[in-house]
């Protein structure tokens, strides 16, 4: 197991230079920061010495080899924007993010792993027909609209929520409902997919002719072995929340690093820039091997 | 009973928790931003939101221009008088701390300036307004300050209203906790959240109504209309057209911008001053008016809006002729203009609400009388490399889509820039037109607003500078429980002190 985890480290960080070393070149492509900070009746002195501060004017690989001589040191450099370290920048918008994905595939997993599985416990029934047609609906939603109209029907019509912020416990549901939906939705139909294979096996049958009641079947005979390509979905959902809720974020006012990254991408703040592909990298590689070490878990012929 | 008692503890915990949420003390206002402020140093507050925050809230200027009036009152200093021609001395006020403590004295604006205009700190106040020129403070003693400027300056009190005085022990880095005379000190900054405002108790001058003012931010204009409409702000400074529904809440004041066409003057089919009159002939202003443009937009004559100095109220914008555009256009060939040669119209994504719309209107109007013209929509990056020299030598004929803001009150902010033979953005090269500009920025007091009248009837009628379009508005939401009226200011300010309670 420590071997598999050695391994799967190297690999990632592999990954992770040659990410860097892509991102920091092809970020420089994008034009000179200058245009974008400095009002357009800037002088040229100006822009200059706007350059000459933030160590602009430097040959490409003398700033890149800046870049990895500070990083060795674990700095990151200053965000030009905020004009403080780059990765507190990072970090303070990771924690939003982090917390919003837990409590949101918490959330999704609970009710979908349930609801799709009682769906295919008899499918072509009433409950099956409902959760399908409410998943399919929930996996092709636009998150820009649901998160317009859910302001405009809970906040600014019925006043039972806040439109946006981060204050209290009720501000965090209309959010994590817009952010619900589409997993939900995708989740639910792969479980209750691998749920119908699962239970039309023949252990099930011989299960339910020596008398075994519903629950179990379903719960725990059935769901352990659906699910490993449930398992995966959930991966790849949650990672794409880790990168960012970008709409979410934006239109509810959560300062996330979905968010943080669009902005600084657009301001050219290549720092922070740099830093949060880095966090969320970290990130996404601990999730996956947390989904490798699951698939061990509920698979014993899977060994690493 | 147990059902009945459960409803009657959800609603009270719901109605608590609610109003947890929702109140808004007596005094407090919220203000819903656009972006969040990256940046809170006063050497950045010519930025509109950090203005909106720091602006007479935190950072106090010498002198405040007053744009209702156009006139330039005392602040932190009490007077100034020119000693001779490019030297200033001003008389400070006293008995003025800073928030933190230490008193206001000269050795403060002089270390301001100095910040302002230092190399080792991008200040955009000192790229903005003292670019261009030599200038120097000097105390003379604790509450008396030379200032002066090479060239001379005569708007040099007009150019102290933008410089936001700072301690004396200011760092030459930007700070995260802006210090002022102001009537407020920031007293909480949440990244991500919210910044928090509240009134000084020591405040030299008269205390404002607003005890606490919460800055948030919110990117989404639906988003920011609908927290004012429920009560979760009290103000939205900035809502776009669409946002602003509701006649009670919502305003349209002029935000000092003026869009217009800017035209190469260099080179041809557009260095011929009757295709530049066909242009703007050739373009049904009137329609643009409550359609793609605000309702309340005004036709441009100038760059500058009406509240400038030496405005020209008499002159007309460009009446709609295409007939008589195309008569110019065929003059034009006749004398062998190239006036079929394709005109490349350069817009910028997101320059103002609709642009894409108004430029291919504009660009199927040009094509109505004659003219041969596409359209590049570009990034702000890309864009700039058009809008700004020095100007590609093979650029070939090209209109810039350009938005300017003048709020200062005074012209000499955008007529060199936007005019002058080596002016940043210009597209005009006429040596006498830079000898009127710089007789005018040489001058003082009725003699420079009829000097700045005359530049900018030259522009308009002899040279056809641009193809001038619209003086712009923008759009406040205000909670029916203050009283507030947004101004022109409101594009760069918000002076917290101006907020009264119905």
């Amino acid at each position: 197991m420590k071997k598999f985890i050695g391994k799967r480290a190297v690999a990632s960080a592999i990954s992770l230079v040659g990410l860097v070393i892509m991102v920091f070149f092809l970020s420089r492509l994008t034009g000179d920061p200058a245009d974008l900070y400095l009002p357009v009746d800037a002088s040229h002195q100006a822009r200059e010495q706007f350059r000459e501060i933030n160590g602009l004017n430097d040959p490409l690989m003398v700033q890149f080899g800046r870049y990895v001589a500070d990083l060795a040191v674990l700095d990151f450099g200053n965000s030009i924007r905020q004009s403080r370290p780059a990765i507190d920048v990072v970090l303070a918008g990771f924690a939003w993010t982090l917390w919003l994905a837990c409590v949101t595939m918490l959330l999704v997993t609970f009710a979908a792993i349930v609801i799709g599985s009682l769906a295919a416990f008899r499918v072509g029934g009433v409950f099956d027909r409902i959760a399908t047609f409410f998943s399919l609906i929930g996996a092709s939603a636009p998150d820009f609209w649901l998160a317009i109209v859910a302001i405009v029907v809970f906040a600014v019509n019925l006043r039972w929520l806040p439109t946006s912020g981060t204050g209290t416990i009720w501000h965090w549901v209309l959010p994590v409902s817009v952010l619900f939906v589409r997993p939900f939705g995708l989740i639910l139909q792969v479980v209750r997919g691998s749920m119908i294979g699962v239970l039309s096996s023949a252990y099930v049958k011989t299960a339910r002719a020596k008398g075994v009641r519903n629950r179990p079947i379903i719960f725990v005979h059935g769901l352990r072995n659906g699910m490993l390509p449930v398992i995966t979905v959930i991966g790849d959902q949650a990672a794409g929340i880790l990168n960012g809720a970008v709409v979410v974020e934006t239109i509810f006012g959560f300062p996330g690093i979905g968010k943080l990254m669009i902005d600084s991408i657009l301001q050219r703040d290549f720092n922070v820039v740099l830093a949060a592909i880095m966090v969320s990298a970290l990130a996404i590689f601990l999730m996956n091997l947390l989904i490798d070490l699951a698939y061990a878990l509920l698979d014993p012929r899977i060994r690493y | 009973m147990t059902y009945r008692l459960t409803c009657a503890s959800s609603l009270l915990l719901g109605a608590l928790l609610g109003s947890a949420a929702f109140a808004q003390d007596d005094k407090a206002v919220t203000i819903v931003l656009s972006e969040e402020l990256e940046l809170i140093d006063p050497c950045m507050a010519s930025q509109s939101n950090i203005g909106r925050v720091l602006l007479q809230n935190i950072s106090e200027t010498l002198a405040v221009f007053e744009p209702s009036t156009a006139k330039l009152l005392p602040k932190l200093a009490e007077s100034w008088e020119e000693t001779e021609a490019g030297a200033w001395r001003f008389k400070l006020r006293s008995g003025v701390n800073f928030s933190d403590g230490t008193a206001f004295g000269a050795a403060d604006v002089v270390h301001s300036l100095e910040r302002a205009i230092s190399d080792q700190i991008s200040c955009e106040i000192g790229g903005k307004y003292f670019g261009g020129f030599e200038i120097q403070a000097v105390a003379v003693d604790d509450t008396t300050v030379d200032i002066t400027s090479d060239p001379a300056q005569p708007i040099l009190p007009l150019l102290m209203s933008s410089l936001t005085i700072v301690p004396e022990e200011t760092p030459l880095e930007y700070v995260q906790t802006p210090v002022g005379t102001g009537p407020y000190e920031m007293t909480e900054r949440n990244m991500g959240t919210n910044i928090v405002l509240e009134k000084r108790d020591d405040y030299w001058g008269e205390a404002p109504e607003v005890a606490k003012a919460t800055y948030i931010f919110r990117s989404d204009s639906s988003v920011r209309a609908a927290m004012v409409e429920v009560g979760e702000a009290d103000i939205a400074p900035v809502i776009s057209e669409l946002d602003a529904t509701n006649q009670d809440t919502d305003f349209a004041y002029p935000n000092s911008e003026t869009t217009y066409m800017r035209l190469d003057h260099a080179t041809a089919p557009t260095d011929d001053r009757r295709v530049r009159e066909a242009l703007n002939l050739a373009v049904d202003r009137e329609a643009f008016i409550g359609t793609l443009m605000a309702q309340e937009a005004v036709l441009a004559t100038a760059v500058v809006p009406p509240s400038t100095a030496g405005y020209n109220p008499d002159l007309k914008p460009y009446a709609f002729d295409p007939d008589r555009a195309r008569e110019l256009l065929a003059e034009a060939k006749a004398d062998g203009v190239p006036v079929d040669d394709e005109i490349r119209i350069i817009g910028r994504i997101g320059l103002f609400p609709n642009d894409a719309e108004v430029l291919e209107a504009l660009m199927a109007m040009f094509k109505d009388v004659g003219f041969n013209v596409t359209l590049e929509m570009l990034e702000v990056g890309e864009y700039n490399t058009y809008y700004n020299r020095p100007f590609a030598e093979d650029r070939g004929p090209q209109m810039v889509s350009a938005q300017h803001d003048n709020a200062k009150g005074d012209p000499v902010f955008s007529m060199y820039f936007k005019y002058g033979s080596e002016g940043q953005q210009s597209g005009l090269v006429y040596p006498e037109l830079d000898e009127m500009i710089a007789k005018a920025t040489a001058a003082t007091g009725d003699e420079r607003a009829a000097l700045w009248s005359e530049v900018m009837t030259s522009i308009h009628e002899e040279h056809i500078g641009d193809v001038l379009l619209f003086h712009m508005v923008g759009f406040s939401r205000v909670s029916p429980r203050l009283d507030f009226k947004p101004t022109i200011a409101t594009n760069s300010e918000l002076q917290l002190s101006q907020i009264g309670f119905k």
